[in-house]
């Protein structure tokens, strides 16, 4: 038998609570509550001028290397950062995909050059970057996509539509997996670029979402040349750079924080709550604590070296559900019709989350993925 | 010892004393006295009291260490009875800790202290029968006092958990001759019975997940193992997901509680698992089809463990509500610092 997941549980040390201190008094003096409209985890707004404050402190980018203006920090640290923006409810949108995975990807794989040109700007949260992996024909089977790259003199010519993109109309960069060239192998084959979304031949569509906003986009590439210097690793190497990048997206706090604020907003809103209540803030608590102590044990593990995979895809999976359950159990407590546009934040944030909840468990990774990612640990 | 050492040590020794029949027959007779001279004499039963109380010395992570193995096989004794909570008490107020098994009465026991004698009839007491002392908590000058009765002084009916286990219920209508103040309160001695649930359903939930695992990887249907099907690798995510959490939640709520708090640590992972019980056990006998509802196949022994322990010292729904008071009367502020900080963010 396999060994399975595999947990150690930590607590944070001393310079990580001094740590988790600052990033709440920050936020206290930046974002004062009632001052802005609190965001469903990182589904939360884009704010460029919030982002770079948060690079100024040291706060994105943590784990890259200094070289190139991150922090050499832990892991455990900027898992401390996260929760607490997430928890706030704060402005997340713009940095979040490049502090969360495009940055990791780059300095893991990327040339000298690309690692001088990106990462200060990642780090500084100049730079948003957008995810190029779905596609029409390809979702869950991704090695299936047919965006094709090929080589001309001085670098490549990509063409085809990704699809899903967040962002993409106001990102500046997407990395792109694209197939550069026909193997037996459907995995082999495919090569990661940098592609600038300012690039000629290159169109964003807006795809809006089921509740009217417009994050989602379709990303036609038409012949768009990508010189030698933006092919991100080595040609034919794209899945597995993918599959890493894909485990640094999963496993974090974002990952069971996405409706934390519709309850904590339905706290502050509620007077006198009944036992049936009590019982309920009782059970959240305790789940909330009980995946924090799971993605904070994985958090820990990267720090020691190691790569938790499954660790990362199982508390995704538990998570995830988890935050669709928070707005059932919510509902079957409140007795109130949710309108958009309600006086109360917290029935315009419950309208928010009911509306967007479907898609946490299946973006980056759909459950039904992750649960083959876990159960093959286990077979 | 360390503490993997020590896990290993009676990782084997469970093993051997919690054969499946073995702890049938520990069912059908209510004690298994071989199992206890065996466990005694390496003195596991007071690993967590200190050596000067007369127990063995260590810490309370390695006492739960220790019983969430015992969860694991199902081990048909008081183990957490007689240290981390009889011993606990004893000691607590300078009383000697027996060489025998000892029990605790439960929380919100009702019995009554008019100062000389102490009458009344506590429930759900475990292996009362086989105790040698029956340890109680008594309310004394708005304080706590412990006191200890020899259990062949009192009338003892035996009944049993759904799993078999002795719960007896105890007539008491004796004089109490020792009453020693104590620092322990009500409340402490209900979060230390939890988490002594809590460590034996992680242990449990363990077992859950690896039968679950070996089932499904021999059991061929429809021309291949089971564990083949999507549907079937759910249940497998599921148990070990459960056991996972449960596991985490366990070893910080142990590792708090022994630096001095872990109230908000105990109660999450109460509730945990008796949310966690329901998940895995349902995981783990659908996976099982047929083969898991006979007396035969050991699944049971550990699933109806799980459905008994998960209602002892309080179940989910007592827990939450504990939780659920303590976040209200801080507010919506304060909410996630708490599920940050635990205990140490009540102040
Ligand atoms: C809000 C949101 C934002 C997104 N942002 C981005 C982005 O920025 N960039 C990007 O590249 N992508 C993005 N995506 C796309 C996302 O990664 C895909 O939606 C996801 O990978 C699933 O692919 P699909 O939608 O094509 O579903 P499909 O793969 O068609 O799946 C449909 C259903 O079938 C199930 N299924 C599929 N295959 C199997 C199987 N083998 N076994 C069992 N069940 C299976 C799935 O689990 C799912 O339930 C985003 C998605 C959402 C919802």
């Amino acid at each position: 038998m396999k060994a399975g997941p595999r947990f150690v549980t930590t607590d944070l040390r001393p310079l990580e609570l001094a740590l988790q201190s600052e990033v709440r008094a920050f936020l206290a003096e930046e974002l004062p509550r009632g001052s802005y409209r609190p965001g469903l985890g990182f589904m939360a707004e884009a704010d460029k001028a919030f982002s770079r404050k948060l690079g100024a402190r040291g706060w994105l980018g943590m784990a890259l290397p200094k070289a190139y203006g991150g922090g050499e920090r832990s892991a455990v640290e900027r898992f401390i950062v996260t929760e607490e923006l997430l928890a706030w409810g704060a402005p997340v949108g713009h940095h979040w995909v490049a502090d969360r995975q495009s940055g990791s990807t780059i300095a893991a794989f990327g040339s000298e050059a690309q690692k001088q040109r990106f990462l200060p700007g990642i780090c500084s949260g100049e730079l948003g970057f957008s995810i190029g992996m779905s596609e029409p024909g390809a979702g869950s089977d991704l090695a299936g996509l047919r965006t094709t790259a090929r080589k001309v003199e001085g670098g490549w010519r990509l063409d085809g539509t990704k699809v899903w993109t967040t962002g993409a109309h106001r990102t500046d960069w997407m990395i792109t997996l694209c197939r550069s060239s026909e193997e037996s192998d459907r995995r082999q084959g495919m090569t990661q670029f940098l592609v600038d979304m300012s690039s000629s031949g290159l169109k964003v569509n807006p795809i809006p979402f089921l509740d009217g906003t417009a994050d989602f986009n379709e990303v036609v590439l038409d012949d768009v040349f990508v010189p030698d210097e933006l092919v991100l690793g080595e040609v034919g190497r794209g899945w597995s750079q993918n599959t890493a990048e894909l485990a640094f997206e999963r496993g974090g706090p974002d990952r069971y924080l996405s409706t934390y604020v519709v309850v904590e907003q339905w706290l502050r809103e509620t007077a006198d709550l009944d036992d049936e209540a009590l019982r309920l803030l009782g059970r959240l608590t305790a789940c909330w604590w009980g995946l924090r102590q799971l993605s904070l044990a994985s958090a820990r593990t990267i720090d020691e070296g190691r790569s938790p995979v499954v660790e990362a895809a199982l508390v995704k999976e538990l998570g995830t559900r988890f935050e669709q359950d928070v707005l059932e159990a919510l509902q079957h407590l409140v007795d109130v019709e949710p309108s958009p546009q309600s006086t109360s934040l917290f029935e315009r944030l419950l309208c928010e989350a009911i509306l967007t909840a479907p898609s946490n468990t299946i973006r980056g990774g759909t459950v039904e993925v992750l649960r083959s990612v876990v159960a093959k640990a286990l077979l | 010892m360390t503490t993997d050492l020590l896990v290993a040590t009676a990782e084997e020794l469970f093993a051997e004393l919690c054969s499946h029949q073995a702890v049938q027959d520990a069912e059908r007779t209510g004690w298994a006295p071989a199992a206890w001279s065996a466990i005694a004499e390496m003195g596991l039963p007071w690993i967590g009291v200190p050596e000067s109380a007369g127990g063995q010395g260590g810490t309370l992570s390695e006492a739960l260490a220790v019983l969430r193995v015992a969860g694991r096989h199902g081990l048909p004794l008081p183990l957490a009875e007689t240290g981390l909570l009889g011993s606990w008490l004893l000691a607590s107020a300078g009383l000697d800790v027996p060489a025998g098994p000892v029990t605790v009465v439960p929380v919100d026991h009702g019995l009554l202290y008019d100062g000389r004698t102490l009458t009344g009839t506590a429930t759900r007491v475990p292996w009362a029968r086989s105790a040698e002392r029956v340890v109680v908590l008594l309310p004394a000058d708005g304080r706590f006092a412990v006191a200890s009765f020899p259990t062949a002084d009192l009338r003892v009916e035996p009944l049993t958990n759904m799993a078999g286990e002795p719960r007896d219920t105890v007539h008491f209508a004796v004089p109490v001759d020792v009453v020693a103040p104590t620092s322990i309160d009500a409340e402490q001695l209900r979060l230390r019975g939890a988490l002594t649930r809590v460590a034996l359903i992680a242990g449990a939930l363990e077992r859950v997940r690896d039968t679950t695992v070996q089932y499904t990887a021999e059991r061929e249907q429809f021309g291949k193992p089971l564990n083949r099907f999507q549907a079937i690798q759910e249940h497998l995510v599921h148990v070990a997901q459960q056991a996972a959490l449960v596991g985490a939640a366990s070893d910080v709520a142990g590792r708090e509680t022994e630096r001095g708090g872990g109230a908000v640590e105990t109660a999450c992972a109460k509730s945990l698992a008796a949310e966690a019980v329901h998940v895995s056990t349902r995981a783990g006998h659908q996976a099982h089809g047929a083969m898991g509802m006979t007396q035969e196949y050991s699944l049971h022994q550990a699933t109806r463990r799980l459905w008994s322990w998960r209602r002892e010292w309080g179940d989910g729904a007592f827990w939450d509500r504990y939780l659920g008071r303590l976040v209200a009367a801080r507010g919506a502020d304060a909410l996630y610092p708490l599920i940050a900080g635990g205990t140490a963010a009540l102040g």
